[in-house]
């Protein structure tokens, strides 16, 4: 960790830098309340220097089985149609035999990582990512598990990491959400898996439905002025509360909103711009393909470039990885969607120079059972699943931990979800033990009282 | 993996940076520079820091070895509870299920050790038995499921060559633990509040109201000189958006204006606390303690709240009728057993959504685990809404700063296990019956015709089979058409639960010894803890002038309701966390006159309107600012936004389009001309309305005890662009138009109606200027309605002086 000087400290804030945690520092919830005229969203300075400055999390909810994805096992395609020898683990459902893949997995890259067939694209830029093979959390239904990955905690009851993380570095461009979650419709679960929780309302997450960028963003349009009409409209505005403001003169929370006023009058522009796919030459757009999937990680991309602080992105409505049945057609459809827009991402970040200081992150909420459940499906599986993420610090071409030999249970270097937020928060150059929000007269954090940063991926 | 789980973190974590070991304080060691500059910037931006408010809680972090216990609650015992307790544990060898004879569980077992000698010699961490195992170096390596990562092992190394310190008694997770209860009792907050001498100080009102003779002495202790009274245009504003929520009329300024009696403030004041709009307003800020909601967060398995309203309503009837606060409480948890409960079975039952409407969470999988996050809930909401303590954090372990022993947790929990969360019908019982009865008969029928729909199916030829099923549709539907309407119902929590055993370390599925059903043992309580111990004891034992707690935080909420800060500033936490008093003796004046004036809460809003701190200008002083920058000895007022029910009503009323009906189910905001209060929409735990949610309305997952301000453009988007303020601005203009011939004239009326004041010839100017601006043709709105839009969206509707 760099100390950082105490000139450059009071230099930067007088530039309008805050400091991270700085409320916790105050070590008074009352007191940090001094604070609120200033903008909670200004970027603050983080805890040690950061690798990656933006986060996208590509969600795939329902659930990605590991073992046709990124974690091949080859004694599971021995063992077919055997009893899994030992304890079937406990899941949701009770699961059958052993249940091999329909895929086959092919070498990829320099560094020779095997990759499900369904991913052939992803595959091509295997050595720029690092596959977690042994990610593993606490419970096998979707919404414990949801709200774990998302919020660190399986009830409803606590801010998301995109909240923690605005609030902890607040975000570079003013002019558009911090935190923006693109799905349409909604996940299981919905709102609480990007809820601000006891963190102040700003830190939500900015959900976005429809990608019309007319639509994004509630109220993002004004139906019944036109653009003149309206600066004639918010100059008297301002005029007004000029007037107003000086017979009260020294009030920040006066001044803070009419500058917002102002935010929100560019904001109405620059949002409708950032999320305007269409805008993108042809030839991109058609890297990444159609639909939703493929142009919320288009949007993804545009919304980094503009300083945007963390992007998730939901793969669809409901719980669509969730193949209880028929894994193979399931699977290799969702795949075939998505593999294009996501190695799309990749290349377009890497060729710009952003995948450097932009945090990838792949996987769902488990994994699925290397056994079968009914004919050809699998169940849920909190004991092993694997994660990938590319980018942002994070070494390339590696894969991390590992699952026992049907890819049931990670053994090797396990990873808790705990862990995988500790590492997220240390690329982004914070320690998760020392971002701290005082609620109640107590200090809370991401990870609970658990949390190891996985320092072998970093690079 | 649950077993170390902590709904609150860790309480380390919960330490205030400075006495968590890596220490603000520049006299305990030496500081590094980046904390020193923190430190100037802390106190460069006049964050209020005072170094004197952290002793308090530095005080407890000052003691030897402190900051080794630390260390090993933080690094040590979660993992020593997570990996080795299922094996090596007091627990296990109760089942004789004890591995290796080594128990881990206590200092001593550590260093008695197991079959292969001590496990640790403090000190030496070469030796003893525990770290060769950790480290996968010796013949058993542990734990067996895996190596702990390198962090973890060093963490252990660090702590035995440290001398191993380790609080944990001999027998884990007893009953009052390490806790000195009778230490705990003399904390400030457990002592009960005793009237207090007031100060003799000269000023005006000192002699007639005691809240400002403690105000005033603080003045003078402090050096700082008061902000005149504010002007009474200003004063009424305050009052009206204050205890009533909406602006004062033109021809309520007016009329205040011409009162020149001496207690023309007073009698509005009376006429504003005897308004049903009062209650509206107050309600909410009890609901936001509640954390009142009409549904839950998650998606799968719930039951809908649909008559969840009734609760807001009853609270709204409550503090309309001034129900004495004690009484409050008492119905709120055990109104269905009170022997003097009320006949009506509204007011009997309703109020028990207080915890009714709480939590559910999903329980497929882990059940046991879901139902004791609804049981922490309940123990949450109920402790820190009434007695403003944070029980909770004893769920695990004791709690770390308050007198409270994990046992009293699940004293308390135990209440709450096994109780019902059910319907408590509220009409008289002919209606219920009539309308039970209709559900069967509709349910009978519907039987019968899936039956005659199959028949029909099956034999396709047999036409009189289709004609009986399509009769029987009919009937259905006909029935269905005669279905009285559901009758009303309270969604309560009924039954009294068995009592619990403690979890040990709030593990489920680690049961520790009886936790007799009772109260906190720190605060008095009448009835005796065990088996007959009820909700309503509990009830009894909390809305009692003999616990410490319940008033001095009643009448600190309604304080910092007022004046935009708590007596004490944290309204939740009186605990040793929590921030002392600002006023001790005020605070404690308070509460007892409280009490003796009938628990009437309109008797405390009166006696704080009436004070002089109350009606102070919010204008600034370099002076004072020296001083008291944060206002903390309230030497002037506190200009404040409008929360988003005031200013949405504001909008309201000024636009003349304010539906006041009072009461009833809730409606949408997302509606288009519904234009009621916005205490009656709806709240959705699951996804709370964006307007709401825009506006820092608090998330009712929790109970929250004060909203935090943030400014941010998607509200100001929302001011300029939505179709609401639109049709504000729409019929604000035309409201406007119809008091002027002239737009001066009009101008006039518009602040008069909006701001309680006539323009002034700038703005006049300005305005008009404005509105003689050429129309263009692709506008929707006239220029008047522009401008209507503009003085809704203006700073001095949306703040009140």
């Amino acid at each position: 960790m760099l100390p950082i000087s105490r000139r450059e400290l009071l230099a930067r804030s007088g530039t309008g830098l805050g400091v991270l945690g700085l409320a916790g520092l105050i070590a008074d919830e009352a007191k940090a309340e001094a604070k609120n005229s200033s903008n909670p969203l200004a970027p603050k300075i983080a805890h040690f220097p950061a690798k990656a400055k933006h986060v996208i999390h590509l969600f795939m909810n329902g659930a990605p089985s590991q073992v046709d994805t990124f974690d091949p096992k080859p004694e599971l395609t021995k063992q077919h149609g055997k009893q899994p020898p030992g304890a079937n683990l406990k899941t949701e459902r009770k699961t059958g035999a052993l249940f091999k893949s329909p895929f086959a997995f092919k070498k990829c890259g320099q560094a020779g990582i095997e990759v499900s067939e369904i991913f052939p694209e992803i595959g091509k830029c295997i050595d720029d990512i690092c596959v977690i093979r042994s990610m593993h959390t606490n419970i096998p239904n979707h919404e414990p598990g949801l709200l774990l990955m998302t919020c660190g905690n399986t009830q409803a009851i606590r801010p998301s990491m995109g909240s923690w993380l605005t609030y902890g570095l607040g975000t570079e461009n003013q002019n558009l959400p911090g935190f923006v979650v693109m799905c349409p419709g909604k996940p299981v679960v919905g709102p609480a898996l990007w809820n601000n929780s006891f963190l102040p309302g700003v830190f939500q997450g900015c959900h976005i439905q429809n990608l019309d960028p007319k639509r994004v963003i509630e109220h993002i349009r004004n139906t019944n002025l036109s653009s003149g009409t309206q600066r004639e409209q918010l100059d008297l505005l301002n005029q007004l509360n000029g007037i107003h403001k000086d017979r009260r003169a020294g009030d920040d929370q006066l001044d803070a909103r009419i500058q917002s006023l102002e935010i929100a009058y560019r904001m109405q522009t620059d949002a409708q711009e950032a999320f305007d796919v269409t805008r993108e030459p042809l030839k991109v757009r058609e890297a990444y393909g159609k639909g939703y999937f493929a142009d919320a990680c288009l949007a993804s991309r545009r919304l980094v470039e503009r300083g945007v602080r963390m992007v998730q992105v939901f793969y669809g409505s409901g719980q669509p990885w969730d193949d209880h049945g028929d894994v193979e057609k399931g699977h290799r459809n969702k795949a075939k969607d998505s593999d294009k827009a996501i190695s799309a991402l990749l290349r377009d970040l890497k060729q710009s120079g952003l995948l450097d200081e932009t945090l990838v992150l792949w996987g769902g909420e488990f994994g699925r059972t290397p056994t079968s459940e009914g004919q050809n499906g699998r169940d849920h599986n909190n004991h092993g699943f694997c994660v990938w993420l590319a980018g942002g610090g994070v070494k390339g071409g590696m894969t991390y931990g590992a699952t026992d030999e049907f890819g049931f249970a990670a053994v090797e270097n396990k990873v808790h979800v705990h862990d995988l937020h500790a590492t997220i928060l240390h690329l982004m150059g914070i320690d998760h033990e020392k971002l701290t929000y005082r609620y109640s007269g107590r200090d809370f954090r991401l990870t609970d009282v658990h949390g190891t940063v996985v320092k072998d991926i970093l690079k | 993996m649950l077993a170390a789980q902590c709904r609150y973190g860790n309480m380390l974590m919960a330490l205030p940076p400075n006495a968590s070991g890596h220490s603000l304080n520049p006299a305990r060691q030496p500081t590094p520079p980046n904390i020193r500059g923190l430190l100037l910037m802390v106190i460069m931006l006049r964050t209020a820091l005072t170094l004197a408010l952290l002793v308090p809680a530095l005080a407890s972090a000052a003691e030897p070895d402190a900051k080794q216990v630390e260390f090993f609650e933080n690094k040590i015992r979660p993992v020593l509870v997570e990996h080795c307790y299922k094996c090596h544990s007091a627990e296990v060898e109760k089942a004789k299920k004890l591995k290796g004879g080594l128990r881990l569980d206590s200092r001593e077992a550590l260093l008695k050790g197991g079959d292969t000698g001590a496990a640790i010699v403090p000190g030496k961490p070469a030796e003893g038995t525990l770290l060769l195992s950790l480290k996968y170096d010796g013949d058993v390596q542990m734990p067996p499921k895996g190596k702990l990562p390198d962090a973890v092992i060093k963490d252990f190394e660090k702590w035995i060559a440290d001398g191993a310190i380790d609080p944990r008694a001999e027998k884990a997770a007893v009953a009052t633990g390490g806790i000195d209860l009778e230490k705990g009792k003399q904390f400030w907050a457990f002592q009960v509040p005793k009237e207090p001498t007031v100060p003799k100080v000269a000023g005006s009102n000192a002699s007639t109201n005691p809240i400002d003779a403690f105000v005033r002495a603080k003045w003078e202790e402090k050096g700082l000189t008061p902000a005149p009274i504010a002007d009474p245009r200003t004063l009424l504003r305050r009052a009206y958006l204050d205890l009533i929520g909406l602006p004062p009329t033109p021809e309520q300024v007016d009329a205040f204006l011409a009162d020149q009696s001496p207690n023309a403030f007073a009698k509005v004041v009376d006429e504003l606390l005897a308004s049903p709009q009062h209650g509206e307003k107050w309600a909410r800020h009890w609901l936001d303690v509640a954390r009142y909601a009409e549904d839950q967060a998650h998606t799968f398995g719930v039951k809908p709240k649909s008559q969840a309203w009734r609760y807001r309503d009853w609270v709204i009837t409550a503090l309309n009728s001034d129900m004495p606060f004690d009484r409050f409480v008492k119905l709120q948890i055990a109104g269905d057993m009170l022997p003097d409960a009320p006949e009506d079975p509204f007011l009997k039952h309703a109020g028990l959504g207080f915890l009714g409407l709480g939590a559910e969470y999903y329980k497929n999988t882990a059940r046991e685990q879901a139902i004791a996050e609804e049981l922490d809930d309940r123990v949450d909401t109920l402790t820190r809404g009434f007695l403003g303590i944070t029980v909770a954090c004893a769920r695990c372990h004791d709690h770390k700063f308050d007198p409270i022993p994990t046992r009293d947790y699940y004293s308390i929990a135990g209440i709450y296990m096994g109780t019902a969360m059910s319907d408590a019908p509220l009409a008289p019982a002919a209606v219920m019956k009539e309308f039970t009865d209709a559900q069967k008969k509709v349910k009978t029928a519907e039987d019968n015709l899936k039956k005659a729909q199959k028949d029909a199916k099956d034999k396709p030829a047999d036409k009189t089979l289709s004609a009986k099923a399509k009769e029987l549709a009919d009937e259905v539907a006909e029935l269905k058409k005669k279905m009285p309407p559901q009758p009303a119902v309270a969604h309560v929590v009924s039954g009294n639960g068995p009592g619990m055993k403690v979890y040990v370390r709030g593990n489920p599925a680690t049961k520790g010894e009886d936790a007799p059903k009772g109260f906190l043992q720190v605060l008095p309580c009448e009835a005796t803890a065990g088996e007959k111990f009820t909700r309503l004891d509990l009830a009894n034992a909390i809305a009692t002038p003999a616990n410490p707690l319940t008033t001095r935080v009643i009448v600190n909420r309604v304080w910092a309701w007022h004046f935009g800060r708590g007596i004490v500033a944290t309204p939740d936490n009186f605990g040793s966390l929590g921030e002392r008093p600002t006023h001790p003796e005020l605070l404690d004046w308070l509460a007892v006159n409280f009490v003796k004036n009938g628990w009437s809460l309109k008797w405390l809003h009166r006696q704080i309107l009436l004070s002089a701190a109350y009606q102070l200008q919010s204008t600034p002083s370099a002076e004072n600012d020296k001083i008291d920058a944060a206002n903390v000895y309230l030497w002037r007022g506190q200009r404040r936004r409008l929360d988003i029910e005031q200013w949405r009503d504001s909008l309201l009323a000024v636009s003349g389009t304010l539906d006041a009906t009072i009461g009833g189910p809730t409606f949408n905001l997302k509606d288009a001309g519904v234009n009621r209060r916005t205490v009656y929409a709806k709240v959705s735990r699951h996804e709370l309305d964006g307007l709401l949610r825009l506006f820092d309305f608090p998330d009712a997952n929790v109970t929250a005890a004060k909203r935090t301000v943030t400014t941010v453009p998607q509200q100001q988007l929302f001011a300029l662009n939505s179709e609401f303020m639109a049709s504000q601005a729409k019929a604000f203009a035309a409201r406007v138009e119809k008091l002027g011939k002239t737009d001066a004239e009009r101008i006039t009326a518009a602040y008069r109606l909006a701001f309680g004041r006539s323009p002034q010839s700038r703005e006049v100017e300005l305005a008009e200027r404005f509105l003689q601006l050429p129309p263009k043709t692709d506008d929707k709105l006239t220029r008047w309605q522009q401008y209507a839009q503009v003085l809704l969206a203006s700073n001095e509707l949306m703040y009140v002086d």
